[in-house]
C-alpha cells in the first residue's frame, strides 16, 4: 500500500543507558513476586466474576428449600439431580426438548437472517455510490436512537392486523430486513477497512457486484460475521419480550417465557428447577460461543495480510 | 429521523383507526355461537407456574367435554409477563377472549372500556358471598367474577414457638399483646431468628387497621379516605419494636429477597394472604404453619374481609360473548372444577364449587381459617383506585425508610402523602 514520504530526519544520537546496578538473580526474584502478583490478582477477579456462575450451578443441584434465602452456603448435603429432572419433565403438557428447539429455530432463524441481509446491505452502503446514499445511512442509523419500547405497539398493531401474532414471523422478518441496524454498521465500519483495489482489481478482470460481493467481499469479511452471529444467536437466544408478546401457544414458546413459569410469586416457586433449566439453557450458548470465538481471532489475525 | 416519526405514528394512528372502526362494526348481540360440528375457539390465558397449567389443562379438557360446540385455546406466561403481554394487546387491539385477572388491574382496564360487563351475559352468581362481588364491581358494571378468595392472616411456626417454650397464639389479641408475642419470641430465640416483620409496612395491613377505626381508606371518588395523623399513629404501632429481635431488619428482608423473611426460617410469624401458605411451607421446609386471626383492639371488628385472589374476565371485543361467558361460570361454580384446583387459585368463592371440593392438610387449614373468620367479614373494598400498584410499593418503600432509621415519623409521612396525592391527581 502507500507509503509514507516522510523525509526520514537525523536521529538525534541517543544518550547511552546510565549503568544501573542490575543483578540477573534478584530482578529474576522481582520478576516472579510481580508474576505471583498479577495471578493472585487475576485469579481473585476471575472468582468474583465467575461466583454467580458457580453459585448457579450449586444451587441447581440443591432442594429449593436451601437455595436462596438464608442460606449462604454453596454445598449442600442434599445433593441430587431432582431438579434437572422436574426442569426436563416440561411445564404443562409441553416437554422442554420443545422450548429448547424453538429456541433454536429462532436463534439460527436469526443468525442466517442477520448474516445475509445485514451483509448485502453493508456492501450496498459501503461500495455502491447510489444517490441518497448518506440521507440513507443516516436513517439507518438514526433507528439505532429508536428504542424499542416506542415501537413496540406500532409494530404490535401491524403484525395483529397481518394476521401475524402467534407466528415466528414477527419475530424473524426483521433479521431477514436487515432492521438490526447495529450490524449493518458494524459490517460497514468493516468493510471501509478492506482495500478499494480488490474490487477495482476483480471489476477489470469483469466481475459484476454479486462476483465481487460473493468471491471478494464475504471471505474476507469471516471475523465482521463471525462476530455479528455470536452477538446475534446471543440476543436472540436471551430474548424475552419479543416472544412474549408475539406468541401465544405455550407449544412455541422459546426457553426465556419457560424459565420464568418456575416461578410464581402468587404460589410456590420453584427456583430448583428453574435454575436448573438455567444451568441447561447456558450450554448452547456456550458451545456456539467456544466454536465460534476463535474464528474471531483466526479473522483478526489473517486481517494482517495485506491484499 | 422526523419523517420516519411521522411517518410510523400516522401507520399507527391509521391501524389504530382501523382497529377501532372494526371493532365498532360488531353487533353487540351474544355474539358467534358455535355447534358440535363447527366449534368456535375461545381463547383463555392465565398467569401461573407449571402446576397450575396442569390444572387449568385439566379443567379446560372437561369443560371441552360437556361443551362440544366450544374449544377452549388456553395459553400462560408468569404474571409480570403476563401485564406487559395484556397491555401491548389492549392497545393493538387483540386481547384475548377470556382472561384470569387480578384485582389492582381491574379498574384500569375497566375504566378504558377493555373488558366486558359480566351483567350482560349469563353467569350464575346466586352461590356467591353477598359481600365478595362488589369487589369485581366498578359504577355499576360487573367486570370481574372472583374465582377463590384469600384473607389477611397471621402465619405462625409452631415448632419454632415449642423450641422455645412460647405458647401458640389463639387469635384473639390486640396489638399490644401480639408485639409483646413477637418480643417474647424475640428475646427468647437467642438470635437465632426474629418475632416477626414489621407489619405496619403491608399496605393491607394498614387498611385493615383502618377498618377496624371504621375509617375508609379510599374515598367514593378516589381520594384518600384517612389523614396524615392516622398514617403517623399506624407507623407508630411498632415504633417500640424496630432495632430489637422482636422485628426482622430491613436490610436482612432485603438480602433474603426474592425469599421472604417467613420462607427463609429468619422469622417465628407473618402478616400476610392467606394463600401464601403452599408458598411458605416450601421455601422453608417447615412442616407445618398455623394461621390465626390480625390482632384488633376491638374484638368485634377485626375489620377482616375476603379479597378476590383473582377473577374471570372477558375482552370487550369479544365475538364470542356467549361462549365466554359459559366458560366463566364453569369455572367459577362447577364442582369439579374446585376438585381440581383446590386452593391453588385460592379458596373457591362460589359455595356450590367449595361445598362439591374435598380439602385435605394444608388445603383445609386455609379453608377452615376462612370459615373460622366469616362472622368477621365484612364487605370488601371495591377495587383499588388506577395506579394502586405504585401507591402499595411506595407504601412499602416509605416504611421500610423509616424502618432503616432514614426517614423520621413526620418526613415518612409526608413523603408518603405527597406521592399519593400526585398519582391520585395525575389518574383523577
Amino acid at each position: 500500500m502507500t507509503t509514507m514520504a516522510t523525509p526520514t530526519q537525523p536521529q538525534p544520537t541517543k544518550p547511552a543507558p546510565a549503568p544501573v546496578y542490575n543483578p540477573k538473580s534478584e530482578s529474576g526474584t522481582a520478576k516472579r513476586i510481580k508474576s505471583t502478583i498479577f495471578h493472585i490478582v487475576a485469579l481473585a477477579l476471575v472468582a468474583m466474576v465467575l461466583y454467580p456462575a458457580l453459585w448457579m450451578i450449586a444451587s441447581s443441584f440443591k432442594p429449593n428449600s436451601e437455595i436462596g434465602g438464608a442460606n449462604t452456603s454453596l454445598w449442600s448435603n442434599n445433593f441430587s439431580f431432582d431438579n434437572f429432572a422436574t426442569a426436563m419433565e416440561g411445564i404443562g403438557g409441553v416437554s422442554t426438548l420443545t422450548f429448547f428447539t424453538n429456541s433454536l429455530i429462532l436463534a439460527v432463524g436469526a443468525v442466517v437472517g442477520t448474516v445475509l441481509s445485514a451483509s448485502i446491505s453493508a456492501y450496498a452502503f459501503a461500495r455502491i455510490n447510489f444517490p441518497g446514499r448518506g440521507l440513507f445511512f443516516g436513517m439507518m442509523i438514526a433507528t439505532l436512537l429508536l428504542p424499542f419500547h416506542v415501537v413496540i405497539i406500532p409494530q404490535y398493531i401491524v403484525f395483529q392486523q397481518l394476521g401475524l401474532v402467534d407466528t415466528y414471523v414477527p419475530l424473524l422478518i426483521g433479521k431477514f430486513l436487515a432492521a438490526d441496524a447495529f450490524f449493518v454498521f458494524l459490517m460497514v465500519q468493516f468493510m471501509r477497512g478492506l482495500p478499494a483495489e480488490l474490487d477495482e482489481a476483480a471489476r477489470i478482470d469483469g466481475a459484476g457486484h454479486v462476483r465481487i460481493f460473493g468471491s471478494i467481499m464475504l471471505p474476507l469479511m469471516k471475523p465482521a460475521l463471525i462476530s455479528t452471529s455470536i452477538f446475534s444467536f446471543i440476543w436472540s437466544w436471551n430474548d424475552f419480550l419479543g416472544p412474549l408478546l408475539y406468541l401465544n401457544t405455550p407449544e412455541k414458546y422459546p426457553l426465556p417465557l419457560a424459565l420464568r413459569l418456575f416461578v410464581d410469586q402468587t404460589q410456590s416457586s420453584d427456583y430448583g428447577a428453574m435454575i436448573a433449566m438455567s444451568v441447561l439453557a447456558l450450554l448452547p450458548v456456550l458451545v456456539f460461543f467456544l466454536v465460534f470465538q476463535r474464528y474471531i481471532v483466526e479473522g483478526v489475525s489473517t486481517q494482517g495480510l495485506k491484499g | 429521523m422526523i419523517d420516519r416519526r411521522k411517518f410510523l405514528g400516522t401507520v399507527a394512528l391509521g391501524t389504530a383507526s382501523a382497529a377501532f372502526l372494526a371493532a365498532c362494526g360488531q353487533s353487540s348481540t351474544a355474539g358467534q355461537t358455535g355447534s358440535a360440528e363447527n366449534p368456535v375457539t375461545i381463547n383463555y390465558t392465565w398467569w401461573g407456574n407449571d402446576d397450575r397449567a396442569e390444572r387449568t389443562r385439566k379443567a379446560i379438557a372437561l369443560f371441552e367435554s360437556k361443551n362440544p360446540d366450544i374449544k377452549v385455546n388456553g395459553n400462560f406466561t408468569d404474571f409480570a409477563g403476563y401485564w406487559q403481554k395484556r397491555a401491548t394487546e389492549a392497545a393493538g387491539g387483540g386481547l384475548p377472549d377470556v382472561m384470569q385477572w387480578d384485582l389492582s388491574y381491574l379498574r384500569d382496564y375497566g375504566q378504558r372500556n377493555q373488558l366486558l360487563d359480566l351483567s350482560t351475559v349469563k353467569i350464575n352468581t346466586d352461590a356467591f358471598d353477598k359481600s365478595l362481588l362488589p369487589s369485581g364491581q366498578i359504577r355499576g358494571k360487573t367486570y370481574g367474577i372472583p374465582t377463590s378468595t384469600n384473607a389477611f392472616a397471621v402465619y405462625y411456626d409452631p415448632a419454632k414457638l415449642q423450641s422455645l417454650g412460647v405458647a401458640e397464639p389463639d387469635g384473639q389479641w390486640t396489638y399490644k399483646e401480639f408485639n409483646a408475642f413477637m418480643t417474647e419470641v424475640g428475646q427468647k430465640s437467642n438470635n437465632v431468628f426474629y418475632g416477626g416483620t414489621d407489619y405496619t409496612g403491608v399496605w393491607w395491613m394498614f387498611n385493615i387497621w383502618l377498618r377496624q377505626n371504621n375509617i375508609q381508606a379510599f374515598t367514593d371518588d378516589g381520594k384518600l379516605g384517612f389523614t396524615k395523623d392516622d398514617l403517623k399513629k399506624w407507623w407508630n404501632t411498632t415504633a417500640e419494636l424496630r432495632g430489637t429481635p422482636a422485628l426482622v431488619p430491613e436490610e436482612r428482608v432485603t438480602q433474603l429477597a426474592p425469599k421472604s423473611a417467613m420462607g427463609s426460617n429468619v422469622t417465628a410469624s407473618e402478616v400476610t394472604w392467606d394463600n401464601f401458605m403452599a408458598g411458605y411451607l416450601g421455601d422453608s421446609g417447615a412442616k407445618e404453619m398455623k394461621l390465626v386471626p390480625v390482632p384488633s383492639d376491638d374484638p368485634d371488628n377485626l375489620g377482616l374481609f375476603l379479597k378476590p385472589s383473582m377473577l374471570m374476565v372477558a375482552s370487550a371485543k369479544t365475538k364470542y360473548k356467549d361462549a365466554a361467558a359459559r366458560f366463566i361460570d364453569f369455572m367459577v361454580n362447577d364442582p369439579e372444577v374446585g376438585q381440581i384446583f383446590k386452593t391453588s387459585r385460592g379458596v373457591p368463592a362460589s359455595k356450590t364449587q367449595r361445598d362439591g371440593t374435598t380439602f385435605e392438610g394444608t388445603d383445609k387449614l386455609v379453608v377452615d381459617y376462612e370459615k373460622s373468620i366469616e362472622k368477621y367479614l365484612k364487605d370488601a373494598p371495591e377495587p383499588p383506585i388506577v395506579g394502586f400498584g405504585t401507591l402499595e410499593a411506595s407504601f412499602k418503600r416509605v416504611s421500610s425508610d423509616l424502618n432503616y432509621g432514614k426517614l423520621t415519623l413526620d418526613g415518612a409521612a409526608d413523603a408518603w402523602f405527597k406521592e399519593a396525592e400526585d398519582l391520585i391527581k395525575q389518574n383523577a
